[in-house]
């Protein structure tokens, strides 16, 4: 558990999918502070620190979806999971595919979980809300790192 | 018991500690089969197919491994970091379950890979609690990487 | 010139340049014997072409060069035999006929020489057959051709039909995989509109936010469904033996619910094993008992399961005393999305009889229903029995 209030990216390049999720985990138990980025470019610059993320906190959790213009979700999975100061953040991916080679590569990767989004508004509710009972209020997630 | 069908392997010293588990994680269906290694190398010989588990196979490892970190014979970031660093079973998933609350510990697992890492609670009831939010995320909503054909069986039926 | 003469003789004589034209390949180490069977050969219907071999190594370099339309080899050529240049044919891959022209070959050779690709012997003292066993020779040699043309050509279409299959799966993959998204993001926020402003706007709004959400839902349904149909043949799983008293069993264990709340009774006689690709035969027991439950009549639903072996497949058949299929219907129940009644009198997508067919069909298989006396319907589906199946079926 986090003593301060932890911080979630969420990489996706569909707004109505960002507005969905920010909604769910208002509604989950444990309080949250999220930012979003709409392209895999953006969150490795995000992540960094670089430009107008100077000022950027290092979240303690990534919500990262796979299709992503720029730079794709993969390519930043491989990337984080590559550098010292980024590989310790827990990442999971929130992707509408459920196809198979999709999750086997991505744990292949080094994704820490992988969740598929929910086709119905109540599956995804119900599943934000476990994601955040469990990342945020159960498990122990790595603190901020000095670069 | 068939080896390849485990749904959790659960490495854990602590008869105490084992037995809330799998109570808690049965009593909520969340898994089925349930396999306890008792010490560190217990479990490396089951998760490499070797030693007692030589007809276990690569193929199949279990879906979710539940990894203690006090162990003996081998400890737990032992453990953690043989199976994280061989190709054939980086893909398993490993959550860390333990009563340690040393800041080294749980860095240095994330950085070895460890999907995640709980700190085991003293109270009973919250243990309980505990491995059942553990169960109900990474059994239920995460998808794992090991596919076994039952789950789709069971989703047709329109 | 004679004119005269000229004009007489083409009036009565046939006319070389309407006689077929015939390349023959003359394999003869005797020349008198040549020459007779070629002025034998002259004598007939056709304009013949000869070329001429005496070794097997002039044999093949003359059927290199030129391709001819018939063999003519004797049997006893010194060196070697007029049946090898069967196999120095079949070694350049060529498929010509071969006539052996010999002199007295008894019975047990000439049959053998038949059973090696020889199409026909003349014997040397009777060359007057030779004509005819040409002919017979050309018609078999087209006969060949003919056939090998409908083979190549059927290979084509399979190869076409498998593509075109495999295409199809892939459309209806990518297509319901792809339309996800887009569906969800109006399924999603319809309901969320319908929570937020229902008993704001006006009754109408109201209505039409609610059918919004419903044709949304549906749409999510059929893609879920449409998605399930397109994963049947494209995993590549493997065959193995299964037992389906087991198979039962445990998918009446999965309809436990619906079976407890109407009372069903459900039974089987002794199943056989089958070779079964993954689960898919549980998915047909699941579709088939689910359906006779679903669509059960006014009495306790009693459902029967039995098997029979005929020759090498089994048959299946599961029986039930409900609302019964009409017999127009009863093929067309088969088609994905085709539903008999309204989604008020049952639910469901109408594409577990789909599924059904497509895994029988997999499996070599027929599935059909029929309807029962007094009552209900009878499915009955096909499987080859074990000893036969192993990757059984076309590949789609």
């Amino acid at each position: 558990m986090v003593t301060t209030m932890a911080e979630i990216l969420l990489v996706d390049d569909n707004p109505a999918d960002l507005d969905l999720t920010i909604d769910a985990l208002a509604q989950s138990p444990w309080r949250t502070h999220v930012s979003t980025v709409s392209d895999g470019a953006e969150a490795m610059a995000y992540l960094y620190r670089e430009g107008k993320y100077s000022e950027a906190i290092r979240p303690h959790l990534v919500l990262l979806d796979l299709n992503l213009p720029r730079k794709d979700g993969r390519a930043v999975l491989a990337d984080m999971k590559s550098k010292p100061a980024l590989r310790r953040i827990p990442v999971v991916i929130f992707s509408t595919s459920q196809a198979r080679k999709d999750i086997e590569s991505s744990y292949e990767l080094g994704a820490n979980s992988y969740v598929s989004k929910p086709p119905t508004l109540s599956e995804w509710v119900s599943a934000v809300k476990v994601l955040n009972e469990f990342w945020i209020g159960c498990a122990c997630l790595p603190r901020e790192v000095e670069s | 018991m068939n080896f390849d069908e485990t749904d959790i392997l659960l490495v854990e010293d602590s008869g105490d500690d084992a037995e809330l588990a799998i109570h808690a994680l049965r009593r909520e269906h969340l898994a089925n089969n349930i396999f306890i290694a008792r010490d560190g190398e217990e479990a490396l010989d089951f998760l490499f197919c070797r030693g007692p588990y030589s007809a276990r196979s690569f193929e199949r490892p279990p879906r979710l491994v539940l990894l203690d970190l006090k162990l003996r014979k081998v400890d737990g970031i032992e453990v953690l970091k043989q199976l994280k660093q061989d190709q054939r079973t980086k893909a398993v998933p490993v959550v860390v379950l333990t009563s340690s609350r040393e800041e080294q510990d749980l860095v240095r697992s994330y950085e070895l890979g460890a999907n995640s890492y709980i700190q085991k609670p003293v109270d009973f009831e919250k243990f309980r609690e505990t491995v059942k939010t553990v169960g109900l995320y990474w059994m239920v909503i995460n998808r794992l990487p090991v596919f076994r054909e039952a789950k789709q069986a069971a989703g047709e039926g329109s | 010139m004679n004119t005269t003469a000229t004009r007489t003789a083409r009036e009565t004589e046939p006319s070389h340049a309407l006689k077929p034209r015939l390349r023959v390949l003359l394999v003869e180490d005797d020349p008198a014997d040549r020459d007779l069977i070629l002025s034998e050969l002259n004598k007939g219907e056709f304009e013949i072409h000869s070329d001429a071999a005496v070794t097997a190594d002039e044999f093949r370099q003359r059927i290199r060069a030129n391709c001819p339309d018939v063999v003519l080899a004797d049997y006893n050529l010194g060196q070697w035999r007029g049946t090898d240049a069967l196999e120095i044919m079949r070694e350049e891959g060529l498929d010509i006929p071969l006539i052996l022209v010999s002199g007295a070959l008894g019975d047990v050779t000439a049959v053998e020489c038949i059973k090696q690709g020889v199409t026909d012997y003349v014997l040397k003292d009777s060359l007057g057959r030779l004509p005819m066993a040409l002919r017979g020779a050309l018609k078999d040699k087209s006969a060949r051709e003919e056939r090998n043309r409908a083979e190549e050509s059927l290979a084509q279409k399979v190869e076409e039909l498998a593509r075109s299959n495999a295409d199809l799966e892939q459309f209806a993959y990518v297509a319901s995989h792809d339309l996800q998204e887009p569906l969800r993001m109006v399924a999603a926020y319809t309901q969320l509109l319908a929570e937020r402003y229902r008993g704001k706007l006006d009754e109408q709004a109201d209505k039409y936010i609610n059918y919004a959400v419903e044709g949304a839902v549906r749409m999510q349904s059929l893609i879920q469904d449409l998605l399930a149909f397109s994963r049947v043949g494209r995993q590549e799983i493997g065959v193995k033996s299964t037992d389906c008293n087991e198979i039962v069993e445990r998918t009446i264990e999965n309809l436990q619910g619906t079976i407890l709340e109407s009372g069903a009774v459900v039974t089987h006689g002794p199943l056989p094993r089958l070779m079964v690709r993954g689960l898919q035969l549980q998915q047909v027991f699941q579709h088939l008992i689910g359906n006779a439950l679903k669509f059960r009549g006014p009495q306790t639903p009693a459902i029967q399961i039995a098997a029979t072996k005929e020759g090498a497949e089994w048959t299946f058949t599961v029986a039930d005393n409900g609302i019964g299929i009409s017999p127009e219907y009863a093929e067309s129940v088969f088609i994905i999305f085709n539903r008999l009644h309204t989604r008020t009198e049952y639910p469901g997508n109408g594409v577990g009889l789909a599924i059904c067919k497509k895994i029988v069909q997999q499996h070599g298989g027929r599935i059909r229903a029929l309807p029962r006396d007094g009552g209900g319907t009878i499915f009955n589906f096909t499987w080859p029995a074990e000893e036969l199946a192993e990757g059984r079926g076309p590949a789609w």
